[in-house]
């Protein structure tokens, strides 16, 4: 409002409004930008994905007891309910029985299982179902940056600096290689010197070159490059410094790896651009694991799950049935009795328990776990913890005969070697491992309960606990 | 995102997994040139410890390199063959006692005399008499086996016992330890070897040799060389260790619950429980959705509705208790270096642990035998300004633990389980972090 020109004396409310609006952007773009490179803007993730559970919520008005009014607005809100209930939306997927898997094709409920929980993952995708954008990008239409194209670029930044890192390291033997030979030549001043002044405890003089450090170096390069060459065209006053480069096998790479990007849409658009657009169809769906499936229909009666010709509904107690013989290979036949610690039993007890706790579960294969858990979403920050499932047979029922305890025996034997390796792979991608044991219950009282899939889940129960390495070097104080 | 994740190995430690950094010093290479800068012979005045160089990764050409090579490993070779010298004044000369604790012979006529100040004794040293002890009658462990007539040194602080001689009873690790660092001068016992001493002098009797203490001590008293190898690990990094109850199998470790707070959990968790079957009645969980129909007020409720799942409560005592088994038992309390360490009157330990040999016990421990060992040691609750407002420190450190030191082949790897109950943390009630207060820029006030 100060900054409004004084020319326009009193102009109306409206006017006002219009102008100062007109001002802020204006003042948005003044400001001078203090990156270098500007990152591109994130979406808003905190609005996206402000729904934890594909429910909807409806909370009452708040009420105050000195308040009459509130109490009638809470009312009021109560008959508004009770008129017109408030419509739940019913997703729809179907179960694939060749794959095992369920699947979801229509794009609104891929992009609502997506945002409110992530439940899901693109079958073209890594995990967010982006297949559509990274094609259009690829074909020079709009589209917006994927995670894929973050880490992407993420990588070949990484690359770059460790090229350089490389160079500098080669760079510094070169000039220590003809400062020796300039040494013997002379026959004076042995390197030894040098070497011995090292031993001091910090050898600073062989210091390697961090990415830090390469990033700096970087830095001060392009500002240099200037003077640099300058004093390389006065001469060669300085022949080992200009002489070490890429090898020729890195720069082609470079050259290829920037090509396939950039320069592949540009001869597509040419020819087939118009064609294209139009041709272009989503082929990505959305794979559930069955644990989700499970999850939506019977946890929160959010999913219909269809059969495979996708005509009808598999009710939920069926549909436990059928993920249960199809987590064997190949499916277990109708006939078959169903055996209490099947694996996906197993597993959708430890996958309903950490989501009932307000945890996002997602599959952790890429880590040699089953699972890992995020705080709020994967787009928020990253998993801190990594589960690692082992039944346990510890109900005196799974001793009773020599054969039981055989199978009891084979089913959670881990040796200490696994147990090991896993706990160094989530030390190295900063994890914290949790093992979560499974008590399995006995069996004979699953065929009793039928189809009361809550008192089947509640004969299970879970404990878990956090294995880490203690380095006894660390530990001291 | 997983291939974030892949990322974050590589960026410097958050805050918050600060203490999550897994590197061991004892992995690296060394640069060994540090040692020159260790002052020979003894000059204790410096305290500070060196360090070590950066390595090289690959061999160039260059002398420089070659000459940094030679120097470390001449730094090496003389601090290996710089000569090791005993001082006579701080030689400790101790008997092997083959029989076990026994009172000295040339004392017995004494022992009436004395026997008025036993009580004194037994006073002054408000030790706890546990079953170990009660065999020996002169108040040490039964499995001592070594005895240091003239105590000195400032090992004795932290290890063996007095009997009311005033000679020191070393227990077999005790003793093998001092003597393989050698600090300790065995000898056999005279009744072994025979009389060795001329006329007029002293007996003293033979020296053990290291591998004959070897050869006495493991074995001996429920002393396993992988036990041996994590006490003499441990001991050499500084820390103190003593036996725990449960180092023979007989006994256990008895601990102190507090009932008080735990009544009202146990009341509190009955409430929950009473919740949890008032809730599953209504018969919504047979077929689902178990949330039910109607409309949500909150996901809070939901997230309620939604915990079907028992799951184990390390607050609640387990009733009855279940008796450890070897090899999953704390045999070791460990002390840190900073602890304050009184042998008369150990205090709450640091650490405890329990050795596993992998070659005997080759998978990990099943969830009972895995509980009874949590369950063996007392509630750590993770409470404390810090725990209270970080959710990952409270769940990565857990209501109990125990670490498990597993030797394969004289390889020893720790293992710190806690007890983490995921399930008392509810984590959709913890309000999401607001929105970032932007750096230098005010936000706008719209």
């Amino acid at each position: 409002m100060t900054s409004q020109p004084p020319s326009t004396p009193n102009p109306a409310p409206e006017v006002a409004e219009a102008a100062s609006s007109k001002i802020e952007p204006t003042q948005e773009n003044v400001r001078p930008a203090p990156a270098r490179r500007p990152r591109p803007q994130r979406p808003n993730y905190r609005h996206i994905h402000r729904f934890p559970l594909p429910l909807t919520v409806h909370p009452l008005p708040p009420l105050f007891p000195h308040n009459p009014l509130s109490v009638i607005s809470v009312v009021l809100s109560y008959l508004t309910y009770l008129i017109s209930p408030p419509h739940q939306e019913l997703y729809s997927a179907y179960f694939d029985s060749n794959t095992s898997s369920v699947h979801i094709t229509d794009e609104k409920t891929i992009r609502a299982l997506w945002e409110m929980g992530f439940f899901g993952k693109g079958s073209l995708s890594r995990s967010e179902p982006s297949w559509l954008e990274r094609e259009k990008k690829r074909r020079g239409q709009f589209g917006g940056k994927t995670s894929e194209d973050v880490t992407r670029e993420r990588r070949t930044e990484r690359r770059e600096l460790k090229l350089e890192r490389a160079r500098m390291e080669k760079l510094a033997i070169e000039q220590r290689l003809q400062a020796e030979a300039a040494a013997k030549e002379n026959g004076t001043a042995s390197p030894d010197v040098d070497a011995d002044s090292t031993s001091n405890g910090t050898a600073s003089t062989t210091e390697k070159f961090s990415l830090r450090k390469a990033r700096e170096a970087k830095m001060l390069e392009s500002q240099q490059s200037g003077e640099q060459t300058q004093m390389a065209d006065s001469g060669n006053a300085s022949p080992g410094r200009k002489t070490v480069r890429f090898s020729p096998v890195v720069q082609e790479k470079q050259f290829i790896s920037d090509s396939t990007v950039l320069q592949l849409p540009e001869s597509l658009i040419d020819g087939h651009k118009a064609d294209e657009e139009s041709l272009l169809k989503n082929e990505e769906h959305l794979q559930l694991s069955n644990e989700e499936a499970l999850f939506l229909a019977y946890g929160l009666g959010a999913l219909q799950v269809y059969d495979s010709d996708q005509k009808n509904t598999i009710p939920t107690s069926s549909l436990l049935t059928l993920f249960r013989q199809h987590s064997y290979f190949p499916p277990r036949s109708p006939a078959a009795n169903l055996d209490p610690d099947d694996p996906f039993l197993v597993s959708y007890v430890v996958y309903h328990h950490y989501r009932s706790l307000g945890w996002i579960v997602r599959s952790g294969v890429k880590f040699g776990v089953d699972y890992i858990l995020y705080n709020r979403g994967p787009v928020f920050s990253h998993a801190e913890f990594a589960l690692v499932v082992i039944p346990s047979y510890d109900l005196p029922y799974w001793s009773e005969t020599e054969e039981r305890r055989a199978h009891a025996e084979e089913k959670q034997a881990r040796s200490w070697w696994w147990l090991h390796c896993v706990n160094r792979v989530q030390a190295q991608v900063r994890k914290s491992l949790v093992i979560c044991y499974v008590e399995v219950p006995p069996p004979d009282d699953a065929q009793a309960l039928g189809n009361d899939i809550g008192a089947l889940l509640g004969r299970y129960k879970v404990r878990d606990v956090t294995i880490k390495r203690w380095v006894p070097n660390r530990s001291r104080d | 995102m997983a291939d974030t994740d892949e990322a974050a190995a590589h960026l410097p430690a958050s805050q918050d997994s600060a203490p999550q950094i897994e590197t061991d010093l004892s992995d690296e290479t060394q640069d060994f040139r540090f040692l020159n800068n260790l002052a020979f012979p003894s000059d204790s005045s410096q305290t500070s410890l060196p360090r070590r160089g950066e390595k090289d990764f690959e061999p160039n050409p260059t002398l420089y390199q070659a000459d940094i090579l030679d120097a470390s490993r001449q730094a090496m070779h003389n601090a290996l063959s710089h000569p090791r010298l005993h001082h006579p004044k701080h030689r400790v000369i101790a008997f092997y006692a083959p029989d076990g604790p026994a009172p000295p012979t040339n004392v017995t006529e004494e022992k009436d005399e004395k026997e008025t100040t036993t009580n004194e004794d037994d006073e002054q040293n408000p030790k706890k008499a546990t079953n170990a002890d009660a065999g020996t009658g002169i108040g040490v462990p039964a499995d001592s086996c070594v005895y240091v007539p003239n105590p000195k040194g400032q090992y004795f602080k932290s290890m063996g016992r007095a009997d009311r001689w005033n000679r020191v009873w070393l227990l077999p690790e005790e003793a093998l330890y001092l003597i393989e660092r050698g600090s300790l001068d065995i000898r056999w016992p005279v009744s072994v070897t025979g009389p060795t001493a001329e006329e007029g002098e002293k007996d003293l009797g033979i020296p053990m040799s290291l591998q004959a203490a070897y050869a006495c001590f493991t074995g001996r008293g429920g002393l396993s060389v992988e036990r041996f190898s994590v006490y003499t690990g441990l001991r050499r990094l500084g820390y103190t260790v003593i036996r725990a109850p449960g180092w023979d199998d007989e006994s256990d470790e008895v601990q102190d619950e507090e009932s008080a707070p735990q009544q009202g959990l146990g009341i509190f968790g009955r409430f929950l429980h009473w919740l949890h079957s008032w809730n599953s009645s209504t018969g919504v969980t047979t077929t689902g959705p178990v949330v039910g129909l109607g409309i949500h007020r909150s996901y809070n409720d939901i997230y309620r509705k939604l915990a079907v799942i028992p799951y184990h409560d390390p607050v609640t005592p387990q009733f009855p208790r279940r008796k450890t088994t070897a090899p999953f038992r704390v045999v070791f309390h460990v002390y840190k270096p900073s602890t304050a360490f009184r042998k008369s009157a150990p205090p709450t330990p640091d650490f405890r642990i329990a050795v596993v040999n992998s070659r005997t016990q080759t998978t990990m421990p099943t969830l009972s035998q895995l509980g009874t060992l949590l369950e063996s040691t007392p509630l750590d609750p993770p409470r404390g300004e810090k725990m209270d407002r970080m959710l990952y420190m409270r769940l990565r450190h857990g209501y109990r633990n125990v670490i498990l030191a597993v030797v394969d082949q004289g390889v020893v790897s720790f293992l710190r389980v806690g007890d983490a109950a995921f399930g008392k943390e509810k984590i959709y009630a913890e309000k999401p972090p607001g929105p970032k207060k932007g750096g230098n820029r005010p936000r706008p006030k719209k």
